[in-house]
């Protein structure tokens, strides 16, 4: 069964661009250049349900613009969009019931009141039983190990403590389309770790259908099961995580210190060139070269120390991200899927 | 709604000494202020009368416009309408099943229930220290028609807000909307001592169930007639401007962009 599907979903930002100075600005009262930026190209997808999508992307590459368009917090430019059978735009309250949306940079609970409080509130708007509410609030608190924040006011809490509770407040109706912003930017790695946990405990529970943004790729590789890469607006990639890391090659990284640092530049294997003096090499290679490299390496010093890792997940999207970047630069035609 | 109000009410009472000013400080520096300007207007003038009306009249009038005015003006809750689509954090309310209008109605009856409650205590205790005529048994009616005009009022404001979507920054709007609603409510002075055409005029707008009828009222000027008219008078400015602000709100979503987060 299909949850979300978008047929050519196109948003386009109005913007205008403003020389510096005073006199630039006094003439922008009446002279305005006004421009169109494209922050999400025709989008054609489909999301069933009980999937969990990690949307991946660097900073302005249309994630957050995708998940607005999905929760119906704005209006598309061009194309279509059902979430549930829903037009996300319609605001249905029997939609907006069903679904919820956490935007990680950016509070939805009530700043002067305690959490609890907050969710007492959300329980009226939602058409939740009262009890029923708290005994939710409880028993997710419980896991989040945040129960003893509950009746502080949100504007004393941590920056943890409050993303936890923001995290309540976006469950307590049990949605069954979850958009999740960031939700673990900036918080430290025990409150980063425990979110995580508790997400991936929650999605296996109750099975929702969930979009994940984050910046932290630990986030992307314990939780999704299928990865969208997004690049200037366009999706460049969709497909699970295994087949991502398997079709961008299979790299390795191999460091080694040398005993005698060569004293002349020398290429090694035709792979990389090794300038004259260097001791510690560090280079990331597709696994089939390495052994090559090595004996190339070997040939020419006695090695001291040798690593050879995988590479991470984190390193991989970074790379394609820049690949991807570059051939965008280079060229006005669409990136090359993987 | 009443959760919204129940909201308003919750955060009020969080911070003691901002409602300590809100409810007791300034209605009475408010009400002492206008009294001291309409004992000056009588010393200097030498008219013992004003339009039929005696010096205790006026002064009564001044007190309990100052108050009502004070219910029925919505500086804050339309501040923050206006920085919520500025800001975005307007997508907090457009994410759940509540609309904005009645997120904020809510929140400004809440908050107008509250303050009044309290506040009352300021108008009450100075006219009974002056003895100054109030018929206090009229006081449920003229709050009444007061209360009703707020949902007007949140019309007007959600219209202001809207326009934040086209122009962003529009808080000056607000600043320049209030200050003729000053002059059109009958909070300076009891509108029909103006000459015609402005009384006529002024009276037959909405506005004037703002302060100067149910002031009136209150302070036996007027006959409760003139509330009757209020109610009808309001409610032709609701089907007015609602279906404007309607328009407006809907216009402005489709331009949305979810600033800032």
């Amino acid at each position: 069964m299909i949850n979300i599907e978008t047929e050519n979903l196109t948003r386009t930002y109005e913007t205008y661009r403003k020389p510096e100075g005073l006199l630039k600005s006094i003439q922008g009262l009446w002279a305005r250049k006004v421009e169109q930026k494209v922050a999400v190209h025709p989008t054609t997808l489909s999301i069933a349900k009980g999937e969990i999508v990690g949307l991946v992307g660097s900073n302005g590459a249309g994630k957050t613009t995708l998940l607005k368009l999905l929760s119906g917090l704005i209006h598309p430019s061009g194309g279509s969009a059902k979430v549930l059978g829903y037009a996300p735009t319609s605001r249905d309250p029997e939609f907006l019931k069903r679904i919820s949306i956490l935007l990680g940079q950016k509070n939805q609970l009530w700043w002067d009141l305690p959490p609890a409080d907050s969710y007492d509130l959300l329980a009226r708007i939602y058409e939740i039983n009262p009890i029923e509410a708290r005994s939710r609030v409880r028993e997710l608190a419980e896991l989040l190990q945040c129960s003893e924040q509950l009746h502080v006011q949100l504007r004393r809490l941590s920056l943890g403590e409050r993303m936890k509770m923001e995290i309540i407040g976006a469950l307590l109706h049990q949605p069954e389309v979850l958009f999740l912003d960031e939700p673990t930017i900036g918080l430290d790695i025990i409150a980063q770790t425990t979110i995580r946990e508790f997400l991936a405990t929650y999605v296996k529970e109750r099975k929702p259908t969930l979009i994940l943004t984050s910046h932290y790729m630990d986030d992307i590789s314990l939780l999704a099961d299928r990865l969208l890469l997004i690049s200037q607006g366009s999706i460049v990639y969709d497909g699970s995580v295994e087949e991502f890391v398997a079709k961008a090659e299979n790299r390795q990284t191999l460091s080694l210190k040398l005993l005698n640092p060569p004293t002349t530049d020398v290429s090694i294997a035709g792979h990389f060139q090794l300038e004259a003096g260097t001791r510690n090499i560090k280079v990331e290679l597709a696994a089939n070269v390495i052994g090559d490299v090595l004996q190339a390496l070997m040939s020419l010093s006695p090695v001291q120390e040798i690593k050879i890792e995988e590479v991470e997940f984190e390193d991989v999207i970074h790379s394609f991200m820049q690949q991807d970047a570059r051939m965008r630069a280079s060229s006005s035609a669409p990136a090359a899927r993987v | 709604m009443l959760g919204c109000a129940r909201l308003a009410a919750l955060q009020q009472l969080e911070y003691r000494f901002n409602l300590l000013a809100d409810t007791m400080i300034q209605p009475f520096v408010v009400g002492l202020v206008e009294i001291t300007l309409w004992m000056a207007f009588f010393a200097s003038s030498g008219q013992a009368e004003l339009a039929g009306f005696g010096r205790e009249y006026y002064l009564s009038y001044a007190l309990w416009a100052a108050f009502i005015s004070r219910v029925s003006t919505s500086w804050m809750y339309e501040s923050l309408m206006i920085q919520d689509i500025e800001l975005g954090t307007v997508n907090s309310v457009l994410v759940r099943p509540i609309s904005f209008f009645e997120y904020y109605l809510g929140q400004l009856m809440g908050y107008k229930v509250l303050t009044t409650a309290i506040s009352l205590m300021a108008p009450i205790t100075l006219c009974l220290f002056l003895d100054l005529p109030v018929s206090l048994s009229r006081l449920p009616l003229a709050l009444a028609l007061t209360f009703y005009y707020l949902i007007l009022v949140h019309v007007i404001s959600m219209i202001i807000a809207s326009l934040g979507f086209f122009f962003t920054r529009i808080h000056h709007l607000t600043v320049a909307k209030n200050i003729t609603l000053w002059m059109l409510t009958g909070e300076f002075f009891p509108l029909d001592i103006a000459p015609e055409p402005f009384k006529s005029i002024l009276t037959a707008l909405p506005f004037s169930s703002a302060v100067f009828r149910p002031v009136g009222y209150l302070t036996e000027r007027l006959p409760v007639s003139t509330i009757y008219e209020g109610f009808l008078s309001v409610t032709i400015g609701l089907l007015v401007l609602g279906p404007v602000a309607a328009l407006l709100w809907n216009a402005g979503r489709r331009r949305y962009s979810g600033t800032g987060a």
